[in-house]
């Protein structure tokens, strides 16, 4: 039973036995609306990227939780590199053309993606197979390779980082979507959702340059926090990322985890990235602080989580 | 007339033919002109000597034995570019003072010939700047890449940022990086030069400066078919002297200097009584049949016979003096090098093999610049001295080479990048990247960095562990193959943690052996 079919029988019950809110407050807050609560947390195992969409969004109520009729909406995958969907650099196009293609069937007025690269930008829109993908959806591929689509931003919340150029897809969307891949990382030990905000800035340096922990947490303080996390771990690069060098650095586990939570869903991803490659969570840096920042929890204990497997 | 017009726009059909390629190859920024097409570049006379084609250049020569200097008239963009400014001088002037303000005068055969032998006894003997800074296609290129080319980027941006503002990104911005001081001055005296003595005294450069038209001078002396006069038929209008734009006709003599003639057909084209002719330069026995009224065809030459003497003594002079000169050339080198014995010598791209090789072969003409995806090529000011003046230089100021990319030997036509395969591309060591710990951030700042290792396609730049959980960057040399992903990324400033020091002959290295693929199976999530 889906949560809005249950609270409307839920009023409709409650209204027709009494007519009495307390009562209605009262089942509200009673365990077995606990239970049928949409989850915080969904993560999927063994399907193909659109397939695990699918159940996950299932799980989460439907996009229409997410995505309103006429909205600008912007995916944000990683594209960082000039890199084939098997090299795992790069988030699975398979997984953002079923995203796009979700977006517009739910009312979207526009959806675009983008990506801040590293390699050239057009090798990598192209290699990564996401333009293609994204136009065979429907949705619009930016570039994002020039100053000139960033806009400066202040970050009130941040400590080290104050403001950064944003890219103007951004600030004009109503909703985003954050769809990282999951994958190792030299500098940042662990690549995935927080990461992942390195690609909407254009002055990555400063990142560098002024504790780069810190800045990914702080970049994270934007007030504009994309309406879900889906991160994309159908093949991972446990070694040798964030670009890989070969087959080797890959896993295939053919997982997703997606929650709004982003800090869980970075912690969750690190659990299931240990499954393959052992990495504290203290080396994350980023996670705790954006823990402190109150972006989430690294308490997946506190959270409901569904775990689906196909 | 009317078949001199036609020869005319025949002409100017066939270099139109030939220039928009070439132009197009210089200011396309976004890929549209497949790379092949840079293959029109060998037919360049001074690119195809250097580059070994001689069966190019044999074809060259025998083209302006066969026809006169057309080369000039239509494979030279340099002189195609000449005559569109000498077109554009001409709007809203009048025959007299546009198209027919030329005038008929003496050859300067010193001048020419001086530099010819000049410039050719110098590139025998290693010191090809002189050649650099004469070749008209290089000119050319020069002018093309760093003038044009931002020209057109700008006037992209203009309709990129209107198409952006209805979802359309088929165009997008664009930044201009590769147009550095020493390639704005060179393109733009280049340009300068060109339009002041078009406007002047029209191809003038094509007849005093430049090596390859006086090259071709001394061939298409001799040519086969030329201009030249029935004197029956002239009535000394000399409407066709007003109108060579290389000063070659002299009317009154009725002669035609085809050692200067670019064989443009202008003079065919305004001569209202069909009184010059291209055909056959008829033969001795002709000549010498003639009766004493009719001047032999090739008066010219023999009125003139100072040519060859010309260019004879001046080849004595200067092959005289080379010795001296390279000597000093090469002293002025070393002092150089000398004061900065601590500067590293340029990256040079892959290809070029080494600094000295690329410096011999490279005559600047930037198409390597323009053609590279990543933009990572720029002209280099004096920094490395003269010699390497206007030759493009790796600079990983904030970016870097493409591991997977070969495009600037592809398209380069002296052969100074020599063409790679991937293969090769992927094992050849342009350079090594040198770490400097104590400046690198991880230790100054104890933060995670790591910007290096990320960038780097080998991973010969590697994180290692360091204090606590941080880690710091390592290079293994066996790997690196110098192609500045480090250093373009690296945050340190003023100097970079991490530098590329190029290897003055490039080395090369093993691939690595394929790691083994390992299968992985994750039955569950870990959380």
């Amino acid at each position: 039973m889906k949560r809005r079919d249950f609270l409307k029988t839920g009023v409709l019950a409650g209204a027709a036995v009494s007519l009495n809110f307390e009562g209605l407050q009262a089942a509200l807050s009673s365990n077995t609306i606990a239970v049928e609560k949409a989850p915080d947390l969904v993560a999927v195992m063994g399907g193909e990227p659109g397939v695990m969409l699918d159940k996950a969004l299932e799980a989460l109520g439907g996009i229409g939780n997410y995505i309103k009729k006429g909205q600008k909406v912007v995916i944000k995958p990683n594209v960082g590199w000039d890199r084939t969907p098997e090299l795992a650099g790069n988030t699975n196009p398979d997984l953002i053309k079923a995203l796009v293609k979700k977006c517009i069937d739910a009312g979207a007025s526009k959806v675009t993606v983008f990506d801040h690269t590293c390699d050239n930008w057009q090798k990598c829109y192209e290699s990564s197979g996401i333009a293609s993908a994204v136009k065979e959806a429907g949705g619009i591929m930016m570039p994002g390779h020039d100053e000139k689509y960033y806009k400066d931003v202040d970050l009130p919340g941040g400590k080290s980082l104050k403001s950064a150029k944003i890219h103007e897809a951004l600030l004009e969307a109503d909703a985003w979507i954050n769809v990282p891949v999951l994958k190792n990382h030299g500098g940042a030990k662990l690549s995935c959702a927080m990461k992942n905000y390195m690609g909407i800035v254009w002055d990555r340096r400063v990142f560098h340059q002024n504790d780069l922990q810190q800045c990914i947490a702080d970049i994270c303080t934007w007030t504009k926090k994309p309406v879900l996390n889906i991160v994309d771990a159908y093949r991972m690069m446990h070694q040798n990322g964030p670009q890989g060098k070969s087959l080797a650095d890959v896993a295939t586990l053919k997982s997703m985890i997606v929650s709004p939570n982003i800090v869980a869903v970075d912690t969750a991803a690190l659990g299931l990235f240990n499954q393959v490659k052992k990495l504290e969570i203290d080396a994350v840096g980023h996670i705790a602080k954006g823990e402190e920042f109150k972006l989430g929890t690294t308490n997946l204990g506190k959270l409901t989580i569904r775990r689906i497997r196909i | 007339m009317m078949r001199g017009k036609l020869l005319k726009w025949s002409r100017v059909l066939l270099a139109a033919l030939f220039f928009l390629p070439i132009l197009l190859l210089f200011v396309d920024f976004v890929d549209l002109i497949p790379d092949k097409l840079s293959r029109l570049l060998h037919l360049q006379l001074v690119s195809a000597l250097l580059a070994g084609m001689f069966g190019i250049v044999v074809l060259q020569l025998v083209l302006a034995l066969v026809f006169g200097r057309m080369y000039c008239s239509v494979l030279c963009p340099a002189g195609v570019l000449q005559d569109i400014l000498n077109r554009l001088y001409c709007i809203g002037k009048k025959k007299k003072k546009g198209s027919r303000r030329f005038s008929y005068h003496k050859p300067m055969n010193r001048l020419r010939y001086g530099l010819l032998i000049a410039t050719a006894g110098f590139a025998v003997f290693g010191f090809t700047g002189l050649l650099m800074l004469l070749d008209p296609y290089s000119n050319f290129g020069r002018i093309a890449a760093n003038l044009f080319r931002p020209v057109v980027m700008w006037g992209n941006n203009i309709a990129a940022d209107a198409l952006m503002k209805m979802d359309n990104y088929s165009l997008y911005h664009v930044t201009v990086t590769t147009v550095t001081t020493s390639g704005l001055i060179a393109g733009g005296l280049a340009l300068l030069l060109f339009a002041v003595m078009v406007a002047l005294r029209g191809r003038l450069f094509c007849n005093t400066l430049c090596p390859v038209g006086s090259f071709l001078g001394l061939i298409s002396r001799y040519s086969l078919f030329r201009v030249s006069f029935k004197e029956s038929d002239c009535i000394q209008c000399r409407k066709c002297e007003f109108s060579c734009k290389a000063e070659a006709i002299d009317a009154k003599k009725m002669t035609v200097d085809t050692s200067r003639c670019v064989a443009c057909f202008n003079c065919l084209g305004t001569c209202s009584k069909d009184a010059l002719t291209f055909s056959r330069k008829p033969s001795r026995k002709s000549i010498r049949s003639a009766t004493g009224q009719a001047m032999p065809v090739d008066a010219f030459a023999v009125n003139n016979p100072n040519g060859r003497r010309h260019f004879l003594a001046t080849t004595a002079a200067i092959a005289g003096s080379v010795p001296v000169a390279s000597v000093l050339a090469e002293s002025i080198g070393v002092g150089k090098s000398k004061e900065e014995i601590k500067k590293w010598p340029p990256v040079t791209p892959p290809g070029s093999l080494s600094v000295e090789r690329f410096k011999d072969k490279c005559t600047a003409c930037h198409i390597c610049v323009v053609q590279c995806p990543s933009h990572v090529l720029r002209p280099a000011g004096m920094e490395h001295g003269f010699g390497y003046l206007l030759r493009p230089q790796m600079a990983y100021i904030d970016s870097y080479c493409n591991y997977e990319c070969t495009v600037c030997s592809e398209v380069c036509p002296t052969g100074a990048i020599k063409p790679l395969t991937k293969e090769e591309k992927k094992t050849t060591q342009i350079g090594i990247a040198r770490f400097m710990i104590d400046l690198c951030i991880v230790k100054t700042e104890k933060t995670d960095c790591g910007a290096c290792s990320e960038h780097c396609p080998t991973q010969a730049v590697h994180m290692v562990p360091y204090e606590g959980t941080l880690t710091i960057p390592n290079v293994i040399e066996d790997l690196c193959v110098g192609c500045g992903g480090c250093e373009s990324i690296c945050p340190v400033r003023p100097v970079r943690a991490i530098i590329v020091e190029s290897n003055k002959t490039h080395a090369f290295i093993e691939l690595p052996d394929e790691e083994e693929v390992k299968e992985v199976r994750v039955d569950d999530f870990g959380f």
